[in-house]
């Protein structure tokens, strides 16, 4: 009985070995996404599967991408990241070995993408991530791994000269930064830049994440900065925000990052998101033309708007972005679903040569340098939060509306 | 810097007030059903979300809900507890360990089911207490008390001082007291295990909805939010002596001082690793929490 149930369990093993590992034959691409669908990220989570979900919809409704003279629909493959590292490198292995994905879109977060990295390079299988912005991907030059937003320390600098230039112009800044891979390169990104604008830094500090940070806040209001800068999620920017207003410290400017582009950011605060900055690389008025799918950004904000009752962020955008490079590779090298490991490596030479207008603006990716395989086609802009509406407010070529400045005082909205 | 101390102190007590609202009925259901349960968290933020509708529905101040939020979620309580009563009281495997796994699963399935309900953003209750804030400087000193926050110290306060009527005042405070001492002689004086679980259970689960929106009014609102919650109620009970009621409420005041003090003071990014450390160190000294009173 006992050599049977052995038998039966060396037969299993033996069929699992019996499987072969190469390219299935299929007639749409199998795209693998690893992304954060629960845990502490789900809310970016969540955007960025928007974001390639909406990039699907339109290529299927189209007939799907052409590629010499047939074409071939995507079908989208979720794995959960769960918020953690470990999960998202586990769900790169299963996507590859048992899914035997084509490429894959990447993860929301940077810590996420910082674990997938090694997985798809050692498995050769290229990943375009639409979100992480963690300088610390690009400068460990993973050869499979692109990724569609610039590098915060690319776009942070932007938004603290916009500040600079405002009148009359801050003197000290506090910068606070959550402690996650993005967070806090955030917050170093627009240390650096302040210290080149010679602002007086008078707080640095990296915070748990997800923590009540009303105790460090109410250290920070006894320096009364005239900036308060602070690198986190779209959660922890919500606490912010109210913390602030609880301690009753306004700062003549606060400037924050990711998720603050986002609608839900305004419906969960109000009245209090108004004149807050932000930066960004996109917006749903950004002045782009494309011959991909959608042919302006406004275009893109409809199509969001009309499927998700939301215009989407920049986030969101660099999502479909993602996709069309992937399209716009897939079509230069004519390489056909179920591709094999020369494919994917023409692929990724593929990728690094393409220079493409999208509804996101231009998608070049660097191939070489601190910023290896980001996308370094962009302009980053500043943003601020007027009237519920993302206005640009800086750089002078990219002005939508004057900013306005200082904040208006917490008691006074 | 000293000129901070105060403000670190006002702050430190204030998220003290915070914890001891989140722990003290997760301690209560402890001390008597003997299960740690991991969906306190979830709990928590059921009761954010009703209080989050119900205001946007009637445009009314979340605070005026917290009455009918403990009704519902009492009752709620009442209802699940038989279930998890069921896990504990079986004779196979064993019970202790299949009730935490229980009430972990539980967490999950709600986080899911929140997400699924609730949607992924993050939102915030507004109220009119969000506004205000007290400020000291008349007094010489540099301290400002947010108005939302002493509401959630005298919330705080109030639970405290309710429980320890019910528990020491009371027919039913004896029988709980009874049922967490011993079971079975518990049952032989006539304390109605089952009844007094599902009270004491409905009682948990109400407390930590009605908590859920005072969190919501204070921080934010998400479907994902329990975690967070579950790890400092645990930290406190276990800080306070597993079902020790009574140190409660030092604990949460110790954690929320430690907080402050080391986010003012030292270097904000190891704040969490002093409260373990702190933790550690107590429990290395008197493994059954501060007081030595603990299970």
């Amino acid at each position: 009985m006992k050599f049977g149930f052995v038998r039966v369990l060396l037969l299993i093993a033996a069929l699992f070995v019996a499987i072969p590992v190469h390219a299935e034959q299929r007639n749409f691409y199998k795209i693998g996404v690893i992304t954060e669908l629960s845990g502490d990220l789900v809310t970016g989570g969540n955007i960025t599967k928007r974001g390639y979900d909406l990039w699907a919809q339109e290529v299927n409704a189209k007939g799907g991408i052409e590629v010499q003279g047939k074409k071939y629909q995507v079908k989208l493959v979720y794995a959960d990241a769960q918020s953690n590292p470990a999960a998202g490198a586990a769900a790169a292995e299963r996507l590859i070995t048992q899914e035997k994905v084509d490429f894959i879109l990447g993860p929301y977060s940077s810590g996420v993408t910082l674990a997938v990295a090694p997985v798809v390079d050692k498995y050769k299988v290229p990943m375009i991530t639409g979100s992480a912005e963690s300088p610390l991907i690009w400068k460990n030059k993973f050869k499979y791994t692109f990724g569609t937003i610039p590098p915060i320390n690319f776009t942070g600098a932007t938004s603290i000269k916009t500040l600079t230039e405002l009148k009359p112009a801050p003197k000290t800044i506090a910068i606070i930064g959550s402690n996650d891979a993005f967070s806090k390169a955030t917050a170093e990104a627009y240390k650096t830049a302040a210290e080149k604008a010679k602002l007086k830094i008078v707080k640095f500090s990296i915070v748990p994440s997800g923590q009540d940070m009303t105790p460090l806040l109410s250290a920070v209001r006894s320096m009364k900065p005239d900036v308060i800068a602070f690198g986190g999620h779209d959660e922890e920017h919500v606490k912010f925000v109210k913390a602030l207003k609880q301690i009753g410290y306004t700062p003549k400017a606060l400037l924050m990052h990711c998720g603050i582009t986002d609608k839900a950011f305004t419906d969960a605060v109000g009245k209090d998101g108004e004149q807050i900055f932000g930066t960004t690389c996109w917006t749903g008025t950004a002045k782009t033309k494309s011959k991909v799918l959608w042919p302006t950004a406004s275009a893109y904000a409809a199509a969001s708007q009309k499927a998700f009752k939301n215009p989407g962020d920049y986030t969101q955008g660099g999502c479909s972005a993602a996709g069309i490079a992937f399209q716009t590779a897939l079509q230069k090298v004519g390489a056909k679903p179920g591709m094999d490991e020369a494919m994917r490596a023409k692929l990724v030479q593929a990728l690094e040569q393409i220079d493409v207008q999208t509804f996101y603006g231009r998608v070049k990716f660097a191939t070489s340098g601190e910023f290896y395989h980001a996308n370094v086609g962009l302009d980053p802009l500043t943003i601020q939060i007027q009237n519920g509406q993302i206005k640009t407010v800086g750089p002078k070529a990219s002005v939508e509306a004057a900013a306005q400045y200082p904040m208006k005082e917490w008691k006074s909205r | 810097m000293m000129e901070l101390l105060p403000q670190a102190l006002t702050d430190g007590i204030l998220l003290g007030g915070i914890y001891i609202t989140i722990a003290i009925a997760f301690s209560l259901t402890y001390g008597v059903m003997h299960v740690i349960d991991f969906a306190v968290g979830e709990w928590i933020m059921f009761g954010a979300f009703t209080g989050y509708y119900l205001n946007k529905w009637t445009g009314l101040d979340p605070f005026i809900f917290l009455p009918v939020i403990f009704v519902i979620y009492f009752g709620v309580g009442y209802l699940v507890q038989p279930v998890i009563h069921r896990v504990l009281s079986g004779t196979k495997g064993n019970p202790f360990l299949m009730g935490l796994v229980f009430t972990f699963g539980l967490a999950i399935m709600f986080r899911g089911l929140a997400l699924t309900a609730f949607g992924f953003y993050s939102n915030s209750i507004p109220s009119a207490f969000s506004e205000g804030s007290f400020n000291l400087d008349s007094i010489g000193l540099t301290v400002t008390i947010p108005t939302v926050r002493l509401m959630g110290l005298a919330y705080a306060v109030a639970i405290t001082l309710i429980l320890h009527y019910l528990l020491k005042k009371t027919n039913f405070g004896l029988g709980v007291r009874a049922l967490a001492q011993h079971k079975d002689a518990a049952g032989l004086m006539g304390v109605n295990a089952k009844r007094t679980g599902s009270y004491v259970y409905g009682i948990y689960v109400g407390i930590s909805a009605m908590t859920g929106v005072l969190l919501g009014c204070i921080l934010s609102i998400g479907a994902q939010m329990g975690n967070e919650y579950t790890i400092f109620a645990f930290f406190v009970v276990v800080l306070a002596g597993m079902g020790y009621l009574a140190g409660v409420p030092w604990a949460a005041l110790l954690l929320g001082l430690v907080q402050s003090i080391f986010m003012i003071y030292f270097n904000p990014s190891h704040t969490l690793l002093a409260v373990f450390v702190i933790l550690y160190i107590i429990l290395l000294i008197s493994p059954r929490g501060l007081f030595g009173k603990g299970v």
